[in-house]
């Protein structure tokens, strides 16, 4: 497992030791120990399911661990809240009805140590526009931005969102980004729970892949893109097939051969298609696809195992 | 938490079918009531004419009214809905969001029984001295705190789909059963006993002693007390619960 490096002396924004949470038998956070320093951008990557809410509640002392300790700035995450020093956006947070966006907001504000200026949170969260309508009027996308509104109404230095573009259209998606890369610029640590590996590739410096309350991998988008980026391809062949010579491909994690289909899955898929060329075969129907993130995942736990193993 | 009362209170302000129910339906019940019977006409055994006994239990009524039922399923409601969670992400301190309901609440209920004495005095010629006007107006309103911490617990207690007719029966059974709507001695034998155990009984009690010129009575106030801190026990016990588990 791979950590980004960072200077040792810093007191970290998160610190994760040995943190575990079962609901029941279930196991949502399984031993977690990371540390998050100022100034990253984190993507907390994973399936659903993969115990991301459970660790951001765990965060933000929603929830407390059964075992392991939480620390945010050094202190508990209560104290961290109550100094304004967290803005937050939970999927689970709702929203006071029958208020206007304006009137939450203006009270988001006035709740923060160090608030902005109600119009300005409104404009960044392209909210301006409808300042005046009842917040439970609001479309899915729509309550999403008040959401971020109220995350980001004050000058905090850490800022936790649980899977934010939910709900929002590819418009508000990238214009949602935009605002977020402009708060991460101006030196905050920003911490964001994802499932789509795209989201994490684009905006975070440092992703952690979480699956089944582990921490599987840890390290900039592209060392995970390089782990789950595999892509599978698969073909036919006619007459007698070398299995010998298809599993001495270059970039092979793995081989299935069953009658005459061959289905292989590749870490650099343009130089194991460039070699089955070179076996002088034709393979025909030839298929190349990317792998859904959850068979991703798959195979990065496989990758782990086997490495451990 | 300044912000947040203002806010709480420019919601319920804006209620209108809630401010109905607390400000006008009890000073509404109590002229209907009153009207049957005689200005000079007196409840047996009070020495207070029905307009004026009628008086302190419909004040006490509208003040339970608003701070009972809002806050119940609003409370239960914004627990479901998340946004009690989203306040916990914020500096408030973790009661800020229960006193904020009961301040609001508070300020709802205080017209409410300030409208029903106009009325009384008005148009019922309810007669009495200025420091009882006062005393009765600080009593019912600082007496309402009971039921507004009852109101915070059923609001812990509940789902959103159940406490709406968990408050309603919890509301009409205090009404009705502690004599608020008409007197207890009305009631048979075995009701009577209860009533005398109600919080609701016990709170209109201290009001109608005031109207008497007399000190109240101390088991109405201890009656009072002890519901104050089981119901004040009790929220605080089920907000401690309700945290640990969000």
């Amino acid at each position: 497992m791979t950590t980004t490096a960072a200077p040792a002396t810093t007191t970290p924004v998160v610190g994760f030791d040995q943190v575990t949470k079962s609901y029941g038998d279930v196991r949502a956070v399984d031993g977690i120990s990371l540390r998050l320093h100022p100034g990253q951008t984190v993507a907390l990557l994973g399936p659903n399911g993969a115990g991301k809410s459970t660790t951001l509640d765990l965060l933000l002392g929603l929830k407390h661990p059964d075992s392991g300790t939480v620390s945010l700035f050094g202190g508990t995450p209560r104290e961290a809240i109550a100094a304004g020093r967290v803005g937050a956006m939970l999927q689970s947070g709702g929203l006071m009805d029958e208020v206007t966006v304006a009137e939450l907001v203006k009270l988001g504000c006035s709740l923060h140590p160090r608030p902005y200026k109600a119009a300005d949170v409104m404009a960044r969260a392209g909210i301006a526009q409808i300042a005046d309508r009842k917040v439970n009027k609001l479309s899915g996308g729509q309550a999403q931005r008040v959401r971020f509104a109220l995350a980001t109404a004050g000058d905090s230095d850490l800022i936790i969102l649980d899977e934010p573009t939910t709900g929002m259209d590819v418009s508000a998606r990238q214009a949602f980004w935009a605002t977020m890369r402009e708060q991460a610029d101006q030196g905050r640590t920003v911490l964001f729970a994802t499932h789509y590996l795209e989201e994490a590739d684009a905006i975070a410096d440092r992703v952690l892949v979480l699956h089944r309350g582990r921490l599987l991998a840890d390290g900039t988008a592209a060392e995970i893109k390089a782990k789950a980026g595999a892509r599978r391809v698969s073909f036919d062949l006619e007459g007698e097939i070398d299995g010998t010579a298809l599993r001495a491909l270059p970039f092979l994690t793995s081989i299935d051969i069953s009658g005459q289909t061959v289905r292989i899955q590749s870490t650099d898929a343009d130089a194991t298609v460039h070699a089955v060329y070179g076996l002088g075969v034709y393979p025909r129907n030839l298929e190349v696809a990317g792998l859904g993130l959850e068979q991703a995942f798959v195979a990065i736990t496989e990758a782990e195992e086997a490495k451990q193993s | 938490m300044n912000a947040l009362i203002k806010l709480e209170l420019a919601r319920a302000l804006r209620n209108k079918k809630f401010l109905f129910f607390s400000v006008l339906y009890p000073t509404s019940l109590f002229l209907i009531f009153s009207s049957s019977s005689g200005s000079g006409e007196k409840v047996d055994g009070t020495g207070l004419t029905v307009a004026t006994y009628l008086m302190v239990s419909m004040a006490s009524f509208g003040a339970l009214t608003a701070v009972l039922m809002g806050n119940s399923e609003r409370i239960a409601k914004e627990r479901e809905s998340g946004w009690v969670r989203q306040l916990r992400l914020t500096t408030l301190p973790g009661r800020g969001y229960v006193f904020a309901k009961i301040a609001s609440a508070a300020v709802v209920s205080l017209p409410s029984i300030i409208v029903l004495f106009i009325a009384a005095a008005a148009i019922k010629h309810v007669h009495l001295d200025a420091w009882q006007w006062l005393a009765l107006t600080g009593i019912i309103w600082a007496g309402s705190l009971v039921f507004a911490a009852l109101g915070v617990a059923i609001g812990y207690l509940a789902t959103g789909d159940a406490v709406r007719p968990i408050t309603m029966i919890i509301y009409f059974g205090l009404s009705i059963l502690g004599g608020l709507w008409m007197p207890t001695t009305t009631f048979p034998k075995v009701l009577q006993d209860i009533a005398k155990w109600l919080p609701t009984h016990a709170y209109a009690a201290l009001g109608r002693a005031i109207e008497q010129s007399q000190t109240p009575s101390t088991t109405d106030v201890a009656v009072l007390a002890g519901y104050f801190v089981l119901f004040a026990g009790g929220a605080a016990w089920l907000y401690r619960k309700d945290t640990l588990k969000a």
